[in-house]
């Protein structure tokens, strides 16, 4: 039985600038809000999310 | 929802007070009938064939015993109904006689356990010995 | 006369089933016999005898004792001597192939070095960790690519850090635990389990919390990797039994329990080791041999076997069983005087 309860940062990062992974060459690149969604080397335009920083507990269960 | 053993005993002795769940011990009232002392059903909450059945084996080698028997009601729900049926004697005094008996065969046990074991150990360490002797030697 | 020994002292195996399984030594069952409890003769007929004592190993003869008493032994060992496993586990990063939940249902089920007779039950599940109810582990593990390496497809030379074992979990002391428990006192029991594997860029951030518990509750808290028991085998040849048929005879047991003597010429089988044998009952299924055996177990005489996880030496963990026993008595008479 999983619990995942996140302590997370109560204001969301509007001004701050995810790293998003490439799809095809996972690379890391830094996209800033109203950014074109495009990997700097090599031009794929599907990105995915790191996983997140909140520390998660589970039932070793 | 972890059963954990609960170690804090009850305070002041009130036996009536205390929520029958949390009771270790409720005796099922009989239906009709007078109220006869040598014929009771008790509900052990927290219990299975582990204390069941020892305690069952104990009781029934007492000659008082007419019957002793227990079930249990749902395998989902954690209690046994342990019913004793006695000769004369009340239900009350063969439980307690059941269980000085079950606490004295354990304890014999436990005290014939150790004594092996220590004297298992004494006997190969000894050989043990003898051995590193033999080979530096 | 005979029969009636045979009956309340040894279970049969029949070609079909068993017979006489349960005891029936019972005041009154038995015309002659006084089968009231009697602590006197209880002890002097009680033996226990230690075959094999090794650091993980038990194995022990209980002699003298019905089997509802031996049973519920087996049943404690197994499920209600407590020991400390892990329960909770922090993630703050796992970018490993292992999903997390996968990973802590695998964290819990190693076995933990620390005697849980220094622990206390952890009674509120949502309390701060306190260091008589709580161990940290934390568990900090990045896989690199090794870059002096050429010509390698061998992950342990193309890798740094790829296999996460019990190895990289670190202890980390609550409280006056650092004052109480010795370094490297406490820690898994084995250092070689492999928990995870990882690729370069992938990595394990977790702290591991562990508390006391029973095997009732969860399996990883079972201080057994089993807990057995078997009867006594008894095997009586009824017939002598010589020639061609005594070797037919001895391949029908497990090696070792029918030897052959040279009598007069002649193979004679006899019963050599009947403990070592493992009743398979293949006698019954010959139609020259079944009428010449008869196979018995003596109901009172257990032959235990204990392997423990590495926790407890079995011997303690047997103790400790018996004792849990005598609290649970304690504890339903504690109640019973109340009613009193």
């Amino acid at each position: 039985m999983e619990t995942p309860r996140p302590e997370g940062e109560a204001p969301a990062p509007k001004q701050q600038t995810m790293i998003y992974i490439c799809g095809e060459c996972h690379m890391e690149n830094e996209v800033k809000a109203r950014d074109p969604i495009r990997c700097r080397e090599c031009g794929y335009r599907i990105m995915y999310k790191k996983r997140t920083k909140r520390m998660i507990v589970f039932d070793a269960r | 929802m972890s059963s954990r053993p609960n170690y804090s005993n009850n305070k002041g002795n009130e036996a009536d007070d205390i929520d029958p769940s949390k009771r270790k011990i409720t005796v099922m009232p009989t239906e009709g009938g007078k109220e006869d002392e040598t014929c009771k059903t008790f509900v052990f909450n927290k219990e299975d064939h582990t204390l069941g059945n020892s305690l069952r084996y104990v009781i029934m080698k007492n000659p008082d015993t007419q019957f002793c028997g227990y079930s249990i009601p749902h395998p989902s729900e954690d209690k046994i109904n342990f019913r004793i049926q006695t000769y004369g004697k009340p239900a009350k005094d063969v439980l307690d006689k059941g269980l000085n008996d079950l606490n004295s065969i354990c304890s014999h046990v436990l005290r014939t356990f150790e004594t092996s074991v220590n004297d298992h150990k004494r006997r190969n360490q000894s050989t043990d010995v003898e051995m590193r002797e033999n080979s530096v030697g | 006369m005979e029969r009636i020994k045979e009956i309340r002292t040894r279970v049969e195996l029949k070609e079909h089933g068993l017979e006489n399984v349960h005891s029936t030594d019972f005041p009154g069952s038995y015309d002659g016999y006084d089968d009231t409890w009697s602590q006197e003769k209880f002890e002097k007929n009680f033996k226990v005898e230690i075959g094999r004592l090794t650091a993980d190993e038990l194995e022990f003869d209980m002699i003298g004792i019905d089997a509802a008493i031996a049973n519920a032994f087996r049943r404690i060992l197994l499920a209600e001597v407590p020991t400390m496993a892990i329960e909770k586990v922090h993630i703050y990063n796992n970018t490993s192939i292992i999903q997390d939940e996968v990973l802590a249902h695998r964290l819990g089920l190693i076995p933990i070095k620390a005697d849980p007779r220094m622990f206390e039950y952890k009674q509120d599940a949502e309390a701060e960790p306190t260091d008589t109810d709580t161990i940290q582990f934390e568990l900090k593990v990045k896989c690199t690519r090794n870059t002096h390496v050429k010509d390698a497809t061998d992950p342990d030379d193309l890798y740094k850090n790829h296999k996460v074992m019990t190895s990289h979990m670190k202890w980390i002391p609550i409280g006056n635990q650092a004052q109480i428990f010795k370094e490297g006192e406490i820690r898994p029991v084995i250092d070689d389990i492999l928990i995870a594997k990882l690729r370069p860029g992938q990595e394990l951030d977790l702290k591991l919390f562990c508390v006391k518990g029973i095997g009732q509750d969860h399996a990883k808290f079972s201080p057994v990797a089993t807990a057995s028991y078997r009867l006594l085998p008894e095997i009586t040849l009824l017939k002598p039994v010589t020639g061609k048929l005594a070797h037919k005879l001895k391949n029908c047991f497990t090696p070792g329990v029918i030897e052959i003597d040279n009598v007069n010429g002649e193979s004679k089988a006899r019963v050599a080791h009947p403990r070592k044998d493992t009743c398979s009952r293949e006698v019954f299924r010959h139609d020259d041999l079944k009428d010449l055996v008869k196979l018995t177990r003596v109901r009172d005489h257990f032959i235990f076997s204990v392997e423990s996880t590495g926790i407890l030496p079995p011997e303690v963990l047997v103790s400790q069983a018996i004792q849990v026993l005598i609290a649970k008595v304690r504890e339903v008479k504690r109640e019973l005087d109340v009613y009193k």
